[in-house]
């Protein structure tokens, strides 16, 4: 996969979207608007209600696995674009002992910019033990690191986890959010097994695209190519079973793979009942396509036994 | 797709049939077991399980339903599900059994806040703080609401304008075409053919029609509108042709193509538009005013129907009113909304076939005369005969219940059978949900649902339809069709269309 340039434009949606209904009060990230400004545009309401249930799911399961490892463990995000969570886990004490963020050059360079600007981001990093060293497109502090790599290139990838200190030893859980996709799926099962060889204790927890052989996928697949973003890797995402399957051929003990209507529905009620009433959506089908061809996967190895297989969503 | 929430299961009226009529009525027994069930209800409440609590606390209740509590209950078990319509029901009757029942006040309150309406909430908000005047939290939500209230009330206040309309007000005269508009002209303020076929090729580049045609066309239109009935009565001939279409939601390349295969609109080809002209779609302005132009110039052959999208909260959220800013000013968006007040609620072919965008209603006893004279110069209201012909939807199971909406109601095949026989009718066309392939049969053929834009949203990848019926045989002939590309603007800057969460 090269730096596709609509790829990489992938980060500016997503972020805008998380703006858009963070203000509207779905969730809370006093981080996003450094990153971000505030576009004048709308974003419809599905759209805020499924970026609500991707950011709360995926926040559900780190907590757990940080509360399971007691922070003893390390974070690994590939293709973390601007995203926040490093800072809102620091907020709540919950940081793990690394926590590197892996995106192109392009991303980092940016990322890297509002870092070095911003006192509040910089603020979480400092540590009175370690300088923090911020080049032009990459940082690296005590616990936190944003480095430049491709994923699909494992040596390279090897070499900055390394130069970042990652302890293989350590539980270790890897995100991706929309990131394998857009990697041919020789390429994503190539990192899957190269992680499953080398972390014994480890999650791997992804977010993508999923049920894409139907005729709401098609238009996906055709609405993302005319904006060069290629789904190479879509042939992952035709079901469950394909999104497990990757992890399982792959050297992972175990996996799961739930799509997001159905994660929708485990998600706190109380929340989701707050969140549902910010807007009314006026068309009920469009968010419920949306959330069933997306889905959240998981897979693990636990050779220090610590329960991995237990955490799930609900 | 099924849809996510809700209760299907429990959305089945009390049949009072078999409840007991009075509290003398209900044996020590049945009390006992109603109040054990309730006991269960609680439990699976507290687990968050509330298909399963409702369903305990309806066994309750028709066991005994006397008592305030197994309501107010099941009230805050609908919150949590989204069923507004349902808790606000509950929380009443909880409140006619013990008006003390305070929780039960809050549970309305919620109910309607949720439902937008902010006035009833507000009341049972102070009916607390009457009875607890120290309870810090009621007075707290008490002012909250009043705030809410307070705004509303302020924005509505600077809206208006001692009542005059702004179609009447308007001075046309003084605004100017640009010396090189090189676009369609009006003639002498008229819209003629050659103007509604020049109009449809400019929109077909993303020309723009000068303001002073744009306000001519609204103050005509909105004239025409006025003098007709909330119900028109459209006669087709025998032998003659007919066409009806449903939402269409700015996707103006897919109207041009509707136009295309079944013809451009004329006195030997008539249309009827059921609603939903706006919002969504990038090229909203387009497609209303194309329509409206038609309307004009065929004003006995081309109908139009109001959707629910042709109202103020449906325009700010989902484009319309971004889209008219953009291209036009805020005052124009008014403009907009004086003619979409005056659009006709529902028509009825031959006496035979009643179209709506929305649905049927909550009661039984709605003549085709009801409809025609409600008053419709208004925002949709939450309640009544113009909210559920714009917002109703049909049900496979028989029977009515609340709209999981949260406005308008959920009939069933034998509400519609009834209607039918009622009016005298053969059967009813609406529209307002997407379906797969732009059309679908519900109730024994006798509710047909039609929607004409196709990959609605650019996401959807469902097909859009009309009917073609004759005077001499209503039959509904349905047509399919995909949709046509369109140039690559952003709407809602007004909407971005979605292609995905990155």
């Amino acid at each position: 996969m090269s730096a596709d340039p609509g790829v990489i434009g992938t980060n500016d949606d997503a972020s805008s979207c998380k703006r858009f209904a963070v203000d509207k009060g779905y969730w809370s990230d006093p981080y996003i608007s450094l990153f971000m400004q505030k576009l004048p545009s709308r974003k419809a309401p599905e759209i805020s209600r499924g970026y609500y249930a991707r950011v709360t799911s995926i926040q559900i399961i780190i907590e757990k696995f940080l509360q399971m490892t007691q922070n003893n463990c390390q974070i690994v995000s590939f293709g973390a674009g601007f995203d926040t969570l490093y800072w809102r886990l620091f907020d709540k004490g919950l940081t793990p002992k690394k926590f590197v963020e892996v995106d192109f050059e392009q991303v980092t360079t940016r990322k890297c910019h509002f870092i070095k600007s911003k006192k509040q981001l910089l603020d979480a990093l400092t540590c009175e033990e370690t300088d923090i060293m911020i080049s032009k497109n990459e940082l690296h502090s005590a616990k936190y690191h944003l480095v430049c790599a491709n994923i699909a290139n494992t040596a390279q990838l090897e070499s900055k986890l390394t130069a970042s200190g990652i302890d293989r030893s350590l539980p270790t859980l890897f995100l991706s959010e929309c990131v394998l996709v857009y990697v041919d799926v020789e390429g994503s099962n190539k990192l899957l097994k190269w992680i499953s060889d080398n972390f014994p204790t480890a999650l791997f927890l992804n977010y993508e695209q999923i049920n894409m052989t139907d005729a709401f996928g098609q238009v996906m697949i055709e609405n993302l190519k005319a904006r060069d973003c290629v789904l190479s890797g879509a042939a992952a995402c035709a079901n469950v079973n394909t999104q497990m399957d990757r992890f399982l051929n792959n050297g992972w003990s175990g996996a799961d793979c739930l799509d997001m209507s159905t994660v929708y529905k485990c998600l706190p009620q109380s929340d989701l009942q707050r969140i549902e009433r910010i807007e009314m959506l006026d068309e009920r089908e469009l968010l419920d396509q949306l959330l069933y061809h997306y889905c959240l996967a998981w897979a693990y190895k636990d050779t220090a036994d610590l329960g991995l297989h237990t955490i799930s969503i609900s | 797709m099924a849809t996510a929430m809700g209760n299907e299961n429990a959305a089945m009226e009390e049949t009072t049939e078999s409840m007991p009529s009075d509290p003398e009525a209900v044996s020590e027994e049945d009390k006992k077991r109603a109040d054990e069930i309730k006991e269960e209800a609680n439990v699976f409440f507290k687990n968050e399980d509330y298909t399963n609590a409702i369903d305990k606390y309806s066994k309750a209740i028709q066991l005994n339903p006397f008592v305030a509590a197994y309501f107010g209950n099941r009230s805050f078990a609908y919150l949590r599900t989204e069923c507004f319509g349902y808790a606000l029901n509950d929380a009443s009757k909880a409140l006619n059994l013990d008006k003390n029942y305070l929780k039960a006040y809050y549970r309305r309150a919620s109910a309607n806040m949720a439902l937008g309406k902010f006035k009833l909430a507000l009341k049972d908000f102070e009916a607390v703080t009457k009875v607890r005047p120290s309870d810090k939290d009621a007075r707290t939500k008490y002012n909250e609401c009043n705030k809410i209230c307070k705004r509303i009330a302020f924005e509505k206040a600077i809206a208006s304008d001692d009542g005059k309309c702004l179609a009447d007000t308007i001075d046309i005269e003084s605004l100017v075409i640009e010396a090189n508009y090189d676009g369609p002209h009006l003639q002498d303020g008229t819209v003629t053919l050659d103007f509604a076929n020049a109009l449809i090729e400019a929109y077909k580049e993303q020309k723009k029609l000068p303001k002073k045609y744009v306000c001519q066309i609204l103050v005509q239109a909105k004239k025409l509108f006025c003098e007709q009935d909330s119900l028109v009565y459209i006669d087709v001939p025998p032998k003659a042709k007919f066409t009806i279409c449903g939402d269409i939601h700015g996707q103006y390349y897919d109207l041009l193509n509707i136009f295309q295969m079944n013809g451009k609109p004329s006195e030997e080809n008539p249309y009827l538009f059921n609603g939903d002209f706006v919002d969504r779609g990038s090229f909203s302005v387009e497609c209303i005013m194309t329509l409206l132009t038609y309307k004009l110039l065929y004003p006995k052959h081309f109908f139009m129907a109001r959707g629910n999208h042709e109202s103020l909260t449906m325009n700010q959220m989902y484009g319309f009113e971004g889209e008219v800013k953009s291209k036009y000013s805020s005052q124009l968006c008014e403009l907009f909304t004086e003619v979409f007040n005056w659009l006709p609620l529902a028509h009825c072919i031959n006496k035979k076939i009643l179209v709506m965008h929305g649905g049927l209603f909550s009661n039984d006893n709605v003549t085709l005369d009801d409809i025609s004279k409600t008053y419709r110069n208004k925002q949709p209201p939450d309640s009544g005969i113009m909210c559920e012909l714009l917002w109703s939807d049909p049900q496979p199971q028989a029977g009515r219940a609340p709209s999981k909406r949260g406005v308008g109601v959920q009939f069933g095949p034998d509400v519609t059978a009834r209607f039918l026989e009622l009016n005298k009718l053969d059967y009813v066309v609406r529209s307002h949900e997407v379906k797969n392939e732009g059309y679908e049969l519900m109730h024994g053929g006798k509710c047909i649902t039609v929607f004409s834009a196709p990959n609605y949203c650019d996401t959807m990848g469902n097909k859009g339809a009309y009917i073609n019926i004759t005077g001499d045989d209503l039959t509904p002939k349905f047509t399919s069709y995909e949709s046509v590309p369109h140039p690559n603007v952003k709407p809602m800057a007004y909407a971005n269309p979605f292609f995905g969460l990155f």
